[in-house]
Parts: C-alpha cells; sequence; structure tokens
C-alpha cells in the first residue's frame, strides 16, 4: 500500500487517471455513469430526426403543401436533413469544454 | 404503334436501374463515411470522451448522404408503375437511371471524401482544438458535392410531366 501511494502522489495526473480508469472497470461494466443522460437524449433526438424527419416531411408535404409536386417536396426533404445537420453541429458547438470539465469534476469527487 | 417505339416493355428496367443505383451507390457512400469515420472516433474517444460529440459530426453528414439517395429513390418510385395504368416511356426510363446514377455516385464520393476527412480531422482535433472549424467546413464541402447530385436528380425528375 506504501509504495502504491508513493508511486501515484510521484506521477501525478496521468498515473491517477490510470488507477481511476482500473478501478471503474473493476467494480462495474456498465456506461450509464461515463456518459451524462442529457448528452444521450440529444443524441437519441437527433437520431430520430434524421431517421424520421426529412422521410416524414417529404410524405407530408407531398400533398398538403405542394398538391403533388415531388420535386418541391424532394428538396424540401433534403433542406430538412440538412438543417437536422445545422442543428447538431450548433449543439455539438456548443457543448465546450466547461461542460466536460464539470464533469470530469463530479466524476472526482465520486472516487 | 407508335407509341410502343416510345414506350417499349423494357422501359421501366433502367427506371429500376435508377432507384437501385441510387440506393446502393449512396449507401455505399455513407456506409464508408460511417465506418471510416467511425474508426476515429473510437480512437478519439479513448483518450478524450468529450469529444465523442462533436467527434460525431461526420457520421451525421454520412447519414445525409444516405437521406439524399433515399429522396431520389422514393421521387422515381412515386413515378414508376405497371404498365396497363401507366405508359413509361424509355425517355422516363433513362431519365430515372441518370437520376439514380447522378446521386448514387456523388454520394458515392461525397462519403468517401466525408470518411477520409472525419477519420483524419477528429484525430487531429484530438491535438488542436481550432482544426474543429476547418474540419467541419471540409466537411460542409464534402457533403456539398452529394448535394449537387440530388439537385440535378431534382431538375432530371421534373422533365418527366413534360
Amino acid at each position: 500500500m506504501a509504495t502504491r501511494r508513493i508511486i501515484s502522489s510521484d506521477k501525478g495526473v496521468l498515473d491517477v487517471d490510470d488507477n481511476g480508469f482500473t478501478s471503474k472497470a473493476n467494480e462495474k461494466s456498465s456506461i450509464a455513469p461515463a456518459v451524462p443522460a442529457h448528452v444521450i437524449y440529444k443524441l437519441l433526438g437527433f437520431t430520430l430526426a434524421m431517421i424520421v424527419g426529412p422521410i416524414g416531411f417529404y410524405f407530408a408535404s407531398l400533398n398538403t403543401l405542394f398538391g403533388g409536386n415531388s420535386t418541391y417536396a424532394g428538396a424540401s426533404a433534403a433542406i430538412v436533413a440538412n438543417i437536422v445537420l445545422m442543428g447538431y453541429v450548433i449543439v455539438a458547438f456548443r457543448e465546450d469544454q466547461s461542460e466536460a470539465m464539470e464533469a470530469a469534476e463530479k466524476e472526482r469527487k465520486g472516487k | 404503334m407508335a407509341d410502343a417505339d416510345y414506350t417499349p416493355k423494357f422501359a421501366p428496367f433502367f427506371g429500376m436501374a435508377g432507384i437501385a443505383f441510387a440506393m446502393t451507390f449512396g449507401c455505399i457512400g455513407a456506409a464508408f463515411g460511417t465506418a471510416k469515420s467511425g474508426i476515429g472516433i473510437s480512437g478519439v474517444g479513448t483518450f478524450r470522451p468529450d469529444l465523442i460529440m462533436k467527434s460525431l459530426i461526420p457520421v451525421v453528414m454520412s447519414g445525409i448522404i444516405a437521406v439524399y439517395s433515399l429522396v431520389i429513390a422514393v421521387l422515381i418510385a412515386g413515378d414508376m408503375g405497371p404498365p396497363p395504368d401507366l405508359n413509361y416511356s424509355l425517355f422516363n426510363g433513362f431519365m430515372h437511371l441518370a437520376c439514380g446514377l447522378s446521386v448514387g455516385l456523388t454520394g458515392l464520393a461525397a462519403g468517401y471524401a466525408i470518411g477520409i476527412v472525419g477519420d483524419m480531422g477528429v484525430r487531429s482535433y484530438m491535438y488542436q482544438s481550432r482544426i474543429f472549424v476547418g474540419m467541419v467546413l471540409i466537411l460542409i464541402f464534402g457533403e456539398v458535392l452529394g448535394l449537387y447530385g440530388l439537385i440535378v436528380a431534382l431538375i432530371l425528375n421534373t422533365k418527366s410531366r413534360g
């Protein structure tokens, strides 16, 4: 025990991370604490929007908005896909490193 | 008799080939982009898990490539029908083949570009955070190639009603 403490205090951040990783792997094999819930909800939302959004908008607007003109409906479906992409880029851009730092601090407190 | 010259029996073959080419080539591109950038994300995620959210952008863009192909395939499929109801002309068959090939092969090209740029860009982003804006810009320019194919296919598709 004593030798371990000396080694970890000597080597600093890298060694602490390594110890923490191995201890966490010994505890449980669940991914739940590693990824926060709101990130998972964001990803699930964007996945659903990407699957349902463009093709759903195509079929919804084909006969209601554009009166059967499938060209406009197809173009608007592509626009919807790009809007989903823009939303993802904005959300990913806003999730800057401050949130990651907070999560890391929480993890350190949890240990 | 003149109608049979313009609407031969084999004309729907080319339209069906257009649908198949659009979906297969576009999905080959999207799959390559997803897999190649996924390799990079897996490499980065082990060292910097906080970057995974931003690193997933190439995967989303690869998904858009597949959506373009899907839209064109649905569009072509909506114009087709069995012969007694719809006289499918040879012009429409070739035009739908051109639609499918243009959106499919540009999707293949765009997915290839997105895969390689996503892989290397995400790996570089682990070391230099300023590369993010450049990476997203390069990815957008790569993805626009697929959009050009979609635009050409949509314009071509308007000719079927002329």
